[in-house]
């Protein structure tokens, strides 16, 4: 990732853009974060916003004619909030919060014609600025039409406190001044640049008589000259208005001392448009809580009511839905940011690669994203980007790589045309998880499809190279791929049936000149099998895995079909497009495991009803999470007589690794009468595990196979170590990159296993 | 580097030599980094035992560590 792409990334999520009222305001007031402050009733904290970014609180949070109220987000689902009557309850309620610094003094001389608000604001913001500011008036002191209101709606301490911060900030006031043409034309002459309070002087001589000010900049045909202030266009005198022109006059003279461009980039300042997307959907209308006393304003109480009616707008839509954002607690721009950060450390650790490894690249924030915003395209890419520089780490992907290479093996692997065939019209592809899940199911469904399909159903047991695909190692990938495409050449391109939506979507991306289709389409063109089946006693909550987010006609397949099957079935309040992943996608259950249980647990419970689904490992993850779920080839295939699909137990790493094993041995004999390569000599070593110690096993990632290796290892060199009291055994053993532990125990036929465990760090006579 | 011991006494003997283990200097290695712990190790053949807590804990933290590196 470059930081073009970078930049181009950042700008596509809103989230960190303003909410509507900011926008709207001329000045960007945080509204939202007064309104929360409020809210938990920090009045103090309410005014230190203010503080922040208006020049005059006392005055301009009791006057503001709040431009921003239609704009509120609110206002949709019931009334905008009273932001003008709030402000004035905290102004009169507190005092100075925060006082912003003054830089030092950076020379340039400026004289304000006129002090009413604009021409206030502007000497304040100048004076702030470190430019030496003079505010010149006829009148007898400043606030121009302020002057004139009544203390109710102005005390009189609002314009002390002003004269105040002003002195405080340097700026000279000179009250009973002339500004007759003459003395115009000579302080002109005496400043650097001047700005014009319309509102408090009218009209003056010389550069000020005619002409409009340029809307952008304010800048008058004479350079250094300024003006702005006074009524608007309507003929209506607005305050925010005057601290508007105030400042944007302010910030023009700072730049013509600077000497740079009076309008380049300053389409963010004043009132301006967001991008901002707040989804308020499932929020209640509410109603403005006026004050019950018009006259008092706001009592704490119901300022902290009203207040507590804003949204806090924001987008977070995608975080809203997604337990890996959440999880990190980061939304797309911060998460790339960190990952762009991640890529950049030369020397240090690189923190954010567990974050990095863990998206199950499910895509569902594009689907939600108003802008599209591509996490999973991030992550994916880096972590190749990880592999090809090296920084990958080895242990988040080792063990699935480890089990995509088992399928790919001898052990698993088959390809054949259907018994009796010497061609194949079409190929039945059930993917390793179906394999490893649910052997039975992949037999029936070929059997019913090698009978019911004309010119030939040949059969490919193996992997799709997913894994390799979401690990970052497009070496293996390619090589997987390649292997797959030579396979199907060799079996005369027939079309490929996959039952798995992670199959289908490899293909279709990366071998689009194969013909392919799902097992549910051809299956939903079928007439389907006879008998009396199984059928659920409640209606099931249909999970479409997050790989089939793309696959329509997949989708609508299984829905024909359940209904074909007289399967009552009930949408969860998210699936479709826009389906979670069950924490086996991008291999996030093996970079971060608590998290991919939380992702099952949160897409089984997007519906309180038992579950169906059509992908394997959405069936064994939300199975291992606890949930029941059948897989829909059960209610496809399986007798009355069978046992209820919906308690079917995740078999669990060792038994896939069994099942895909056994299902080649299993077809080999029984369809085409060959047997299978002999089995490694540890392979025949009778284990007993108890439950608990094979879930213990799995979720170490401790298969039975590396037991067997263990006791194999052992029990051949004498080399264990024996517990004196139990009369324990315990031996390690390092087949490839791990050492694993097992503590067992020889029993009459075989061995008892109690506990097992791993590391990666190498001990002195261990080699690889 | 100074030595970390997790040396700690246990019940597991050493079935090949018949003898209890003792504490021992051991180089430990991952990833182009090597570490000299202390563990309980069989004076007879050498065999290191590696506890269940320390291969679930300490280990694997720095395991995870030299991996982000
Ligand atoms: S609801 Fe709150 S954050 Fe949203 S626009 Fe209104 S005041 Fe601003
Ligand atoms: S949906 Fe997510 S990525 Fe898209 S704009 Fe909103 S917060 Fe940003
Ligand atoms: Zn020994």
């Amino acid at each position: 990732m470059d930081q073009l792409q970078l930049r181009e990334l950042e700008a596509r999520c809103i989230q960190e853009e303003q909410p509507f009222c900011t926008a709207a305001c001329p000045i960007h007031v945080d509204v939202r974060a007064f309104m929360a402050a409020l809210a938990r009733d920090d009045v103090r904290g309410a005014r230190k916003v203010l503080d922040r970014t208006m020049p005059f609180p006392e005055i301009l949070g009791r006057l503001c004619d709040a431009p921003c109220r239609p704009f509120c987000k609110r206002g949709e689902i019931g009334d905008p909030l009273a932001i003008g009557s709030l402000e004035r309850f905290c102004v009169s309620r507190t005092q100075t919060m925060v006082k912003l610094p003054k830089l030092p003094n950076k020379g340039g001389k400026v004289a304000v014609f006129g002090a009413g608000l604009s021409g206030m604001t502007a000497a304040l913001d100048l004076a702030r600025k470190g430019r030496p500011a003079t505010l010149i008036t006829p009148d007898d002191d400043i606030g121009g039409r302020l002057r004139s209101l009544p203390a109710e709606i102005l005390p009189g301490e609002a314009l002390a406190q002003a004269r105040t911060i002003l002195a405080g900030y340097g700026v000279t006031v000179m009250t009973a001044t002339s500004l007759d043409d003459a003395a115009v034309t000579n302080l002109i002459d005496q400043y650097d640049a001047v700005y014009c309070d319309r509102d408090a002087v009218g009209a003056l001589a010389g550069p000020f008589a005619a002409g409009e000010p340029d809307p952008l900049s304010l800048a008058l045909a004479q350079d250094g000259c300024f003006a702005g202030g006074g009524l608007g266009t309507d003929g209506n005198y607005s305050v925010i208005k005057q601290v508007e022109d105030g400042r944007r006059a302010a910030l023009s003279i700072e730049r013509f001392l600077q000497k740079v461009s009076l309008t380049a980039q300053r389409d963010k300042e004043g009132s301006c448009a967001t991008r901002m997307v707040t989804v308020i959907d499932g929020i209640a209308p509410a109603a403005e809580i006026p004050p019950a006393d018009p006259a008092q304003g706001y009592t704490p109480a119901e300022a902290r009511a009203e207040a507590g009616r804003c949204i806090l707008c924001e987008c977070m839509e995608c975080v809203k839905q997604c337990v890996y954002l959440r999880e990190y607690k980061e939304y797309p721009k911060t998460l790339v940011r960190r990952i762009y950060n991640n890529l950049a450390i030369v020397q240090g650790t690189r923190n954010a690669n567990k974050m990095i490894n863990a998206c199950s690249l499910c895509g569902q924030c594009t689907v939600i994203c108003p802008h599209d915003f591509p996490v999973a395209e991030v992550c994916r890419s880096t972590r190749q980007e990880m592999v090809a520089t090296g920084h990958m780490p080895p242990s988040p992907h080792d063990f699935a790589l480890e089990d995509m290479r088992f399928s790919q093996s001898e052990a698993c692997r088959l390809s054949r045309h259907q018994p009796g065939h010497d061609a194949s019209r079409f190929l039945f592809y059930p993917g390793c998880q179906l394999a490893g899940s649910a052997p039975d199911l992949v037999v029936r469904a070929y059997e019913f499809l090698s009978g019911n399909l004309t010119g030939g159903v040949g059969l490919m047991l193996g992997c799709c190279g997913i894994p390799a695909h979401w690990a970052g190692q497009q070496a293996l990938f390619a090589e997987t791929l390649d292997g797959f495409r030579a396979e199907v050449a060799q079996m005369g391109r027939p079309t490929l049936i996959a039952a798995c939506s992670s199959c289908l979507s490899v293909f279709r991306e990366f071998a689009p000149d194969l013909a392919v289709t799902s097992l549910w389409e051809v299956l939903d063109g079928l007439e389907l099998p006879a008998g009396e089946r199984r059928r659920p006693e409640a209606a099931l909550a249909l999970h479409d895995p997050c790989t089939a987010r793309y696959q329509d006609g997949v989708r609508t397949s299984v829905r024909s079909l359940c209904a074909k099957l007289g399967l009552a079935v009930v949408e969860p309040a998210l699936g479709g497009e826009l389906a979670d992943c069950c924490g086996y996608g991008g291999l996030m259950q093996f970079a971060n495991q608590p998290l991919g249980t939380k992702a099952a647990l949160v897409k089984a419970g997007r519906s309180r009803r038992d579950g169906l689904a059509y992908c394997a490992m959405c069936r064994d993850n939300l199975a291992a999470a606890g949930r029941p779920v059948a897989h829909l080839l059960d209610y496809l295939f399986a007798a009355a007589a069978d046992p209820d699909p919906l308690a079917r137990a995740n078999p669990g790493f060792s038994g896939r690794h069994e099942n895909r094993a056994r299902l080649k041995e299993r077809l080999l004999a029984s369809l085409w009468q060959e047997t299978s390569v002999a089995r490694p000599a540890h392979a025949a070593i009778p284990l007993l595990i108890a439950p608990e110690v094979a879930a213990l096993l799995d979720s170490r990632l401790i298969l039975e196979e590396d037991v067997r290796k263990v006791i194999e290892h052992a029990e051949r060199s004498g080399r264990y170590l024996i517990h004196p009291g139990t009369g324990h055994r315990l031996a390690s053993f390092r087949p490839v990159r791990v050492t694993y532990w097992i503590e067992y125990e020889t029993i009459d036929r075989g061995f008892r296993i109690h506990n097992g465990y791993s590391h990666r760090m190498r001990l002195p006579e261990e080699t690889p | 580097m100074s030595t970390f011991s997790f040396a700690e006494a246990t019940a597991w003997q050493c079935a090949g030599c018949n003898r209890p283990l003792e504490p021992a200097e051991v180089k430990v290695t991952y990833l182009n980094s090597v570490f000299t712990v202390e563990l309980m190790v069989c004076p007879g053949c050498g065999f290191v035992l590696v506890p269940e807590s320390l291969a679930v804990g300490k280990m694997l933290e720095v395991e995870q560590l030299l991996e982000d590196k």
